[in-house]
C-alpha cells in the first residue's frame, strides 16, 4: 500500500502511552489494537492511492499536533453565540471534550439518549466499528485507535423525537494546534426518528486536526434527518467518515455543507441493506483562497427496491480546489434501483480547480440510474438580465451565486434548520468576482 | 423465462462468423523476447538506425514498467516471453506486384469477410492496405493517391521510403513511456498504416485498412501513424475480424494522428475480433493506445468506433486539444457479450483556447460481460472557454452483466463549461411487446432497440462501415434480453 512514510506527529506513540476512555474495556481494548497495528502497517494514504488522487495528506503528515487540551473557560453566552439552533438539545464539544456544563440535555423525550461517548462506551459495544472498515486506507483506524470522545445518540423503537439535536464541535485559540479524533454513534432503532446536526466551529484561527468518524445505525423504518455544518478556522484540516447502514424501509437525509477548513475531507458512505431504503445524500461546498475541499460519497445498493437521490454543488473562488467523487453501486440482484447523482460546480474565480468524478457501477439490469457532473461559470446573459433591470455588477452575480447554492437548502424540508443553514451561507457568499 | 427471451437467448449464441483460419507458411521469431529479437525484427525489415535505436530504448523502458491494473477488467497474467513477435507470410522474391501473384489463400480470407481487395474496390472507392498478419501484402490506388501527393503505404515500407517524416512524427503523440503496452508496441512494433496528406489535400477516398491476426500465438503490434498536413482532411477506416482460436492473443497497437492547421482526420473502426467463447475460453485481448494531437489552429479529429469483439477491449482513443479553436470528437458504442469485458473510453486533453469536444459513448451489456466507461475531460489554466459536452449511455441486457461509469473531470480554468451525463436502462419486456404485437420478430425488434439505441454513434460512421456496424451489432447482441 502506498502510504506517507514520514509523520511529523507521533500518532502510534500518543495511542500507546494516553490515557484514553474505555480502557477497562476489553473488546474496545482489542478494537484500539487492531486500529494501530493497521495504522502502523498503512499510515497516511498518499496521492497514488486512487481515493486521494486529487488530495494530498503531506501537509497534515508534515505538521505536529498536540494531543493534550488545556482547560477553556467559555460561558453560555459564547457558546449560545455560535450554535445553530436555539430551540434544540444541545450536545457541546470543546477542543475534543464533552462539557455538561454548557450542554442542554434536560428534559429530554422518552426513549431518548444523547451522552457523551467516552462515558457510553459499554452500552455501544454492538454497533461501534460496526459501519466502518478499518481496514480502508484513510483515517477510521486512525480514529479508532485515538478516538477520546464524542456523541451517543440512540432513540428506541417507535419515538419520534420533535426536537432537533446539535452537536456543537468547538475549537479554541489555546488549544490551536490539537488533534481531536472524535466518534459519533447514532442508532435509530426501529420506526423511531430523529434529526441530528453536526456542527463544526473554530473560535479563533486555529491550525488542528479534526479526524471525525461518525457511524449511522438505521433500523426497519427508521428515518434520520441529518445536517452537517462544517465552518472551522481556515487554518485547521478536518477530515470526516460518515457511515450508514440502513435497514428495510429506513430513509437517511444526509446535508453536508462545507465551509471552512484548511484542507476538508468527506467520505460518506452508506449501504442500502433492506428493500424500500432510500438515501438523499446532498452536500454543498463554497471555498476559496487557498481552501482544498474534497468529497467522497459511496452508496450501496445491495437489495432490490431501493432508492437514492445525490445533489452536489460547489462554488469556487480565489484559488481553492474542490474534489468529488460520487460512487454509486448496484449490486448484483439489486432490481429495481433507482438512482440519481449530480455535482454541479460554479467557478468564480481564474485560479480555482475542479475535480469531478461521478461513478456508477451496475450489476443489475432492471435499474433506473442517471447521473451528472457540469463545470461553468456565471451565464453572461444571466448577468445581463440582472444588470439590465438595475443590479450592479456585484449584487448580479452574488445572486446568482446565491441562486446556484440555494438549490441545495431548498431540499430541505425542516423549516428552522433551513433557516438557520441559510443565514450562515449567505455570510460566506462571495460578493461578486 | 418468457417465451420472447428464451427466443432471443438462441440468437444470442449464435457461433462467431468469421472464425476461420488460413493456413498459410508463415516466417516466425520464436516466442520470446529480448534484444536480439528486436534487433532481428529490425533487421528483417532493413529498418534505418534511428528506428532499432528507438525500439531498444523503448524495450529498455519497458522493462522497468509494471502491467497496468486500474481498469476494470480481470484476466491471467500473461507471459510475455511465451509470444512470437514476429510473423510474415511467406513471400516469393520481391514480394507480389498485382493482386495474381497474391498468395490465393490470402485473397480468400478477404473474399469471406468481405473485403473489397478487387474490382469491387475500385467501384467502392475504397483503397486498401490489408495488413495480414505482420507485413502488408496489397496496396491498391497507390496510383491514384500518388497523384494528389498523399502517401498510403505499411509503415515498414514508410521508414525505407520516407524514414524523415516517419523519425519526426512517430512517438510524438504517443511517446514510449506513455504506458507499459505503448512501450511493448514501441518496441517490437511489426506493420502498420501510414498516412500523409500534404497541405490543402482533400483525400479523394476513404482509406480502409484490414488488420487481420492469424498464425497461432503471434501477437499482434500494430503501428499506425497518420499526419494531415495544413488544411487537408482524411476519412480512415479501420476494420476487423479474427480467426476462431482457443489460445488467448495479445493485441497491443499504437495508433498516432497528427492534425496540423485546419486539417481534419477522421478515424473510424469496427472491431470485431473473436471474443472467446460462451465461457471466456479464448478470444483477443485488445490492448490499444489510440491518441490524437490537434497540433494547428482549427483543427479536428474525430474517432468513431463500433467495438463488439475481442475478449477484453483496453482502449482509449484521446485527442489532445493543442491548437486553439481545435475540436475533438468521440463517438462509440461498445458491444459486450458472454464473458467480455470492455474498459473503453476517451481522454479530451484541452490545452488551446475555444476548443471545444463532444463525447458519445453508448454501452451495450449482455450476458455475463462487465463494459466499462472511462473517460477524462482536462480542462488546462490557459485553455479559455473550452467547451465539452460528454453523454454516456448504457443498456443493460440480463441481469448478470455489469456496465459502469468513470468519468474523470479536471477543470482548471472558469470560462469552461462541461458537461457530463450518464444513464442507464434496460430493453424492457414492454418495449419487446410493443414491437412483437406491430408484427416484428423478437429478433428484429431487438435490433431494432439497439439500433435506435445507437443511432448517434453508427450515423457518424460512413456509409459502408455503417452497414457493416449495424449487421455487427445485430449479430452481437440480439437474443440478449432475458
Amino acid at each position: 500500500m502506498k502510504q506517507l512514510n514520514e509523520i511529523t506527529t507521533p500518532f502510534s506513540e500518543v495511542a500507546a502511552t494516553a490515557t484514553l476512555p474505555g480502557a477497562g474495556l476489553n473488546w474496545l481494548t482489542q478494537l484500539r489494537q487492531q486500529a494501530k497495528a493497521q495504522f502502523d502497517r498503512q499510515g497516511l494514504p498518499a496521492k497514488k492511492v486512487e481515493d486521494w488522487k486529487y488530495t494530498s495528506l503531506w501537509a497534515l503528515s508534515q505538521q505536529t499536533f498536540s494531543h493534550t487540551a488545556s482547560e477553556t473557560s467559555l460561558d453560555t453566552a459564547q457558546v449560545n453565540q455560535v450554535a445553530a439552533l436555539e430551540n434544540a438539545y444541545r450536545l457541546v464539544i470543546i477542543d475534543g471534550q464533552f462539557n455538561a456544563a454548557l450542554s442542554q440535555l434536560d428534559g429530554l423525550e422518552d426513549g431518548l439518549t444523547i451522552a457523551s461517548i467516552a462515558e457510553s462506551f459499554a452500552q455501544v459495544e454492538s454497533v461501534i466499528g460496526q459501519q466502518v472498515e478499518i481496514d480502508k486506507p484513510g483515517l477510521t483506524a486512525l480514529n479508532t485507535m485515538l478516538m477520546q470522545d464524542g456523541v451517543y445518540v440512540h432513540v428506541a423503537a417507535g419515538q419520534k423525537i420533535a426536537k432537533p439535536i446539535e452537536v456543537l464541535v468547538i475549537s479554541t485559540a489555546e488549544n490551536a494546534d490539537l488533534a481531536s479524533h472524535l466518534r459519533h454513534v447514532i442508532q435509530i432503532d426501529a420506526g423511531a426518528q430523529a434529526t441530528v446536526v453536526e456542527h463544526y466551529v473554530s473560535l479563533a484561527e486555529t491550525k488542528g486536526f479534526s479526524n471525525v468518524v461518525s457511524e449511522v445505525q438505521l433500523a426497519e423504518n427508521a428515518t434520520l434527518n441529518h445536517f452537517k455544518l462544517q465552518h472551522e478556522s481556515m487554518g485547521q484540516f478536518h477530515i470526516a467518515t460518515l457511515a450508514a447502514k440502513q435497514a428495510a424501509g429506513s430513509v437517511w437525509n444526509t446535508n453536508n455543507i462545507s465551509l471552512g477548513s484548511k484542507l476538508a475531507r468527506n467520505d460518506i458512505h452508506t449501504q442500502l441493506l433492506g428493500e424500500g431504503a432510500h438515501v438523499t445524500m446532498d452536500g454543498l461546498y463554497l471555498v476559496e483562497a487557498d481552501q482544498h475541499v474534497d468529497n467522497h460519497t459511496r452508496i450501496d445498493h445491495a437489495v432490490a427496491n431501493t432508492t437514492s437521490d445525490e445533489v452536489y454543488k460547489g462554488v469556487l473562488d480565489g484559488n481553492s480546489h474542490a474534489v468529488f467523487n460520487g460512487k454509486v453501486i448496484v449490486h448484483k440482484d439489486a432490481q429495481k434501483t433507482d438512482s440519481s447523482q449530480s455535482n454541479k460546480n460554479l467557478l468564480l474565480s481564474r485560479s480555482c480547480e475542479v475535480d469531478s468524478k461521478p461513478e456508477l457501477e451496475i450489476y443489475a439490469d432492471d435499474v433506473k440510474c442517471a447521473h451528472g457532473s457540469t463545470v461553468g461559470q456565471i451565464d453572461e446573459q444571466h448577468l445581463f438580465f440582472l444588470r439590465a433591470r438595475g443590479l450592479d455588477e456585484v449584487a448580479a452575480r452574488s445572486l446568482l451565486t446565491y441562486a446556484f447554492a440555494v438549490d441545495v437548502l431548498q431540499r430541505i424540508k425542516d423549516e428552522p434548520i433551513r433557516q438557520a443553514l441559510s443565514n450562515v451561507i449567505e455570510k460566506r457568499l462571495p460578493k461578486g468576482a | 423465462m418468457t417465451d420472447q427471451s428464451q427466443q432471443l437467448e438462441s440468437i444470442t449464441q449464435r457461433e462467431y462468423k468469421a472464425g476461420f483460419v488460413t493456413d498459410i507458411e508463415a516466417d516466425s521469431l520464436p516466442p520470446g523476447l529480448n534484444e536480439d529479437v528486436i534487433r532481428e525484427i529490425s533487421r528483417i525489415k532493413g529498418e534505418p538506425e534511428f528506428m532499432l535505436e528507438y525500439r531498444l530504448k523503448a524495450y529498455r523502458h519497458w522493462l522497468t514498467m509494471d502491467t497496468p491494473e486500474w481498469a476494470h477488467v480481470h484476466y491471467p497474467p500473461i507471459d510475455y516471453q511465451e509470444i512470437s513477435y514476429y510473423s510474415a507470410p511467406k513471400k516469393k522474391d520481391d514480394g507480389p506486384k498485382s493482386l495474381d501473384e497474391v498468395d490465393p489463400e490470402l485473397l480468400k480470407t478477404y473474399e469471406k469477410l468481405g473485403v473489397p481487395l478487387d474490382e469491387r474496390a475500385r467501384l467502392a472507392g475504397v483503397a486498401v492496405d490489408a495488413v495480414f498478419d505482420s507485413v502488408s501484402v496489397a496496396n491498391t490506388f497507390q496510383d491514384k493517391l500518388a497523384e494528389e501527393g498523399i502517401i498510403f503505404m505499411p509503415i515498414s515500407k514508410a521508414l525505407k521510403e520516407h524514414p524523415d517524416l516517419v523519425e519526426k512524427y512517430l512517438g510524438s503523440v504517443v511517446p514510449y513511456k506513455d504506458n507499459f503496452y505503448a512501450a511493448l508496441n514501441s518496441a517490437v512494433f511489426s506493420d502498420g498504416s501510414f498516412v500523409y496528406i500534404p497541405k490543402g489535400v482533400r483525400c479523394p477516398m476513404e482509406l480502409s485498412t484490414y488488420f487481420r491476426i492469424n498464425a497461432a500465438n503471434t501477437g499482434q503490434f500494430e503501428r499506425t501513424l497518420i499526419i494531415a498536413d495544413d488544411d487537408s482532411y482524411v476519412s480512415y477506416l479501420e476494420g476487423c475480424t479474427a480467426p476462431m482460436r482457443d489460445e488467448n492473443q495479445l493485441h497491443a497497437a499504437v495508433v498516432e494522428l497528427v492534425a496540423m492547421d485546419r486539417a481534419e482526420i477522421k478515424y473510424s473502426t469496427v472491431q470485431n475480433w473473436y471474443p472467446g467463447d460462451e465461457n471466456g475460453k479464448g478470444g483477443i485481448y485488445n490492448f490499444v493506445t489510440k491518441r490524437a494531437a490537434c497540433r494547428g489552429v482549427s483543427s479536428k479529429v474525430s474517432w468513431t468506433q463500433v467495438e463488439t469483439g475481442s475478449a477484453i477491449t483496453w482502449k482509449y482513443p484521446s485527442v489532445v486539444l493543442q491548437g486553439d479553436n481545435s475540436v475533438g470528437e468521440f463517438y462509440s458504442v461498445a458491444v459486450t457479450n458472454n464473458m467480455q469485458q470492455a474498459d473503453t473510453g476517451t481522454k479530451m486533453i484541452h490545452l488551446g483556447k475555444n476548443t471545444s469536444s463532444t463525447i458519445i459513448s453508448k454501452g451495450i451489456s449482455a450476458g455475463r460481460s462487465q463494459n466499462a466507461y472511462r473517460g477524462l475531460v482536462r480542462v488546462g489554466p490557459n485553455a479559455e472557454n473550452a467547451r465539452n459536452y460528454t453523454e454516456c449511455d448504457s443498456l443493460l441486457m440480463g441481469d448478470k452483466c455489469g456496465a459502469h461509469t468513470f468519468p474523470y473531470i479536471e477543470v482548471k480554468n472558469p470560462t469552461a463549461k462541461v458537461e457530463h451525463e450518464a444513464s442507464t436502462s434496460k430493453i424492457s419486456e414492454d418495449q419487446l411487446f410493443y414491437c412483437k404485437q406491430r408484427g416484428l420478430d423478437a429478433e428484429d425488434a431487438v435490433s431494432m432497440i439497439v439500433n435506435g439505441f445507437c443511432k448517434q454513434v453508427i450515423r457518424e460512421l460512413p456509409m459502408e462501415f455503417a452497414v457493416e456496424a449495424q449487421n455487427l451489432l445485430g449479430l452481437s447482441l440480439e437474443g440478449s434480453v432475458g
